[in-house]
């Protein structure tokens, strides 16, 4: 009797494993700041990868036999963390690509983990040009690099702007001390005087004793390399202390909080972007109207190209038709005339994409106006 | 703009954000006073005063437009209350039980409760930078090339008030002269028939409400709070504490003053990119030449 028993559950388990077809996952990994000060930026280019991802999985398994899942992690835009969280998703054999970091101090962290793991990481947002530098040939991007933004930025300010005297200042982090130092370079170049370069602390909220300092100097054009946390800061601060001075930006400004935080005084402030307005192109209307339905919130700069991140290295997966790291980094550094919704994406032999557009916003009425190309 | 009066301008930012330091400071230091223990947990108290000023706000959004003073006193009033009992209530289920227990049980839970108010305020408010509404837009007083805007005369004048008035209680009445009892002897106290726990949860609640005031100034002249603001401020609003004496009122408004107005100099003078370095290389410098803070009279331990 025991011995029927026993051959009755076998059979049973035997035919449920082979009754129910089993759905493997291919995850793809999500890393940004998604608590914390910058947490918009970290929460639109997982919104991204969600809109991809399900887009991909409505269609019905990506490879036979699978779907995609996102493993969505938190860096605090903090670069330790972002090595904490790299070596996770390292660790996960599921996990075959990367969309992120955010920050650049965080993709330049992470940079390392990757590589070693063959781990294929995309990310939308990190600009400074180092990362790419470093040789690592599982990093790729799909905004524009800070040593073309800076410059072109600076060529904004003296012709544009007509900035002959200049005040600059970074909040010290990869990122801000990077595009500030390469907009020196290029501002001196072109033959305006420099009152100053100074540094603050990111995360600091009193910025007075610095302004009170430049308002003594009275230049025409201040440039802040750094976030909109702080930037909102620095306007509101400089207005009321009654300094004159145009303001001129980053991409670090060009974010919707930047406006809800600096209120009135974000009006007339300058800021680039590492692309064009994703708004007037034809291209990403679907994918505006899909975001807006379904998170109901306005879209931040960089979701766009966290959308496109995300739908090459599904298009990697698929093409690649198998769970493989080395071969989906392959197949993304294959990539040729990607048609994404920013444009068409190539990227060059250091994983920089190659549209390198340029365009200047200006804050009016509470609102991102586009102003064109920052070097016709 | 003039040196004199860029020296001076300096001074005045300064010396309001120094006025915040030493509302919070306050916090610290009469608590310690009281029952030697460094309320870790003050830095949030502070910044969760800043969100119940913003609750009254968007709760009642009608009536900002009606009367921005009366919304003013509203928002203090939801804060310093707020701030108050919260402050009664840790004290009544995290430290009261601690009582007897070595001190550092104490400040080790201190440390969880401010990580625990933390992440309440993270879950309730949310994680990004919270827009904080402004007041008096950017009108100001000029000197010449100096401008003192009405939000830091705003701030000056209420940090006054209340630490005169705290001064008052603490001198002139009788609880606080039961305060100050207790402060120099907790047992002498209770033979004396003082009721200790009131004494103590009298203590907490005046230092939590001038810490939920000091919020809602924060939150007013910043114009932007995060749930994770209150570490840095009170880091800085005790090492204001430590410098003019720890355990003594007068001394942690000066401390904050002090504080604010160096760092200032420090960051405007210097380089604005060392700013914090400044404000705890003052506290190392001043406590060699002052082991016991400005104002501390040395005491046998």
């Amino acid at each position: 009797m025991r011995q029927k028993v026993l051959i009755f559950v076998c059979c049973f388990f035997a035919v449920i494993s082979l009754g129910a077809k089993k759905i493997g996952v291919i995850k793809i990994g999500c890393v940004g700041p998604i608590t914390g000060d910058q947490a918009s930026l970290g929460l639109d280019q997982l919104h991204a990868l969600q809109i991809a991802v399900d887009e991909t999985n409505a269609k019905g398994e990506i490879i036979p036999g699978y779907r995609l899942e996102i493993v969505s992690l938190d860096d605090q835009h903090n670069p330790s963390q972002a090595v904490a969280m790299a070596k996770r998703l390292a660790s996960d054999p599921a996990v075959v690509a990367v969309v992120g970091h955010v920050n650049s101090s965080c993709s330049l962290a992470a940079g390392p983990i990757y590589q070693n793991a063959r781990l294929t990481q995309i990310s939308p947002s990190s600009s400074n040009p180092e990362i790419s530098r470093k040789g690592y040939d599982t990093f790729f991007r799909t905004c524009a690099t800070d040593d073309i933004q800076a410059p072109q930025a600076a060529y904004f300010a003296f012709t544009q702007l007509k900035a002959r005297q200049v005040f600059i200042i970074d909040d010290k982090t990869t990122y801000g001390k990077g595009i500030a130092d390469e907009f020196e370079k290029e501002i001196l170049r072109l033959g305006a005087t420099m009152f100053g370069h100074e540094g603050i602390m990111q995360g600091d909220k009193d910025f007075t004793p610095l302004l009170t300092k430049i308002k003594a100097l009275n230049p025409e054009v201040i440039f802040f390399g750094g976030m909109y946390p702080e930037g909102a800061l620095l306007v509101r601060q400089a207005k009321a202390l009654g300094l004159s001075a145009e303001w001129l930006g980053g991409d670090g400004l060009y974010v919707p909080a930047f406006i809800v935080l600096a209120k009135e005084d974000a009006e007339g402030v300058y800021c680039t972007f590492i692309g064009a307005d994703v708004r007037s192109l034809a291209s990403a209307k679907h994918y505006i109207e899909t975001y807006n339905a379904r998170f109901g919130q306005e879209r931040g700069p960089y979701s766009a190209y966290a959308y496109d991140a995300s739908n090459i290295i599904i298009d990697a997966i698929r093409k690649t038709g198998k769970l493989d790291r080395q071969a989906i980094l392959a197949q993304v550094k294959a990539t040729k005339d990607f048609p994404g919704i920013v444009g068409v994406t190539n990227f060059d032999a250091k994983g920089d994409s190659t549209i390198g557009l340029i365009g200047v916003f200006r804050v009016k009425n509470q609102a991102f106006e586009y102003i064109g190309p920052a070097k016709k | 703009m003039s040196h004199l009066e860029t020296f001076l301008q300096q001074l005045i930012n300064g010396l309001t954000i120094g006025m915040i330091y030493a509302l919070i400071a306050l916090g610290y230091t009469m608590v310690y006073g009281i029952i030697q223990l460094i309320n870790f947990a003050h830095g949030e108290i502070f910044i969760t005063g800043a969100f119940f000023g913003l609750a009254v706000f968007s709760l009642f959004p009608s009536l900002t437009q009606w009367n921005s003073v009366f919304t003013l006193v509203l928002m203090f009033c939801a804060a310093m209350a707020g701030c108050g009992l919260l402050g009664v209530v840790i004290e009544r289920i995290a430290y009261r039980p601690l009582r007897k227990a070595p001190r550092l049980a104490c400040l080790i839970t201190a440390i969880g409760i401010s990580f625990i108010l933390q992440n309440v305020l993270m879950l309730i408010w949310g994680p990004v930078d919270k827009s904080f509404p402004a007041f008096f837009k950017h009108s100001a007083l000029t000197v010449g090339a100096l401008r003192i805007t009405f939000m830091q005369g705003f701030i000056i004048t209420t940090s006054l008030v209340m630490m005169i008035a705290l001064r008052f209680f603490v001198t002139r009445t009788m609880l606080g002269k039961a305060l100050r009892a207790t402060s120099e002897d907790m047992t002498a106290a209770r033979l004396m028939g003082i009721n200790v726990d009131k004494v103590i949860s009298v203590c907490f609640l005046i230092g939590s409400a001038l810490g939920g005031a000091g919020g809602v100034m924060y939150g007013m002249y910043y114009n932007t709070i995060s749930f994770h603001d209150g570490y840095l401020v009170g880091i800085k609003a005790f090492t204001a504490a430590v410098l003019g004496g720890i355990g003594n009122v007068p001394g942690a408004m000066l401390g904050g003053i002090a504080l604010g107005m160096l760092e200032g100099l420090g960051a405007g003078y210097l380089s604005s990119a060392w700013k914090n370095v400044f404000a705890f290389l003052i506290l190392v410098i001043l406590l060699l030449c002052w082991p016991s803070g400005i104002l501390r009279k040395s005491r046998n331990e």
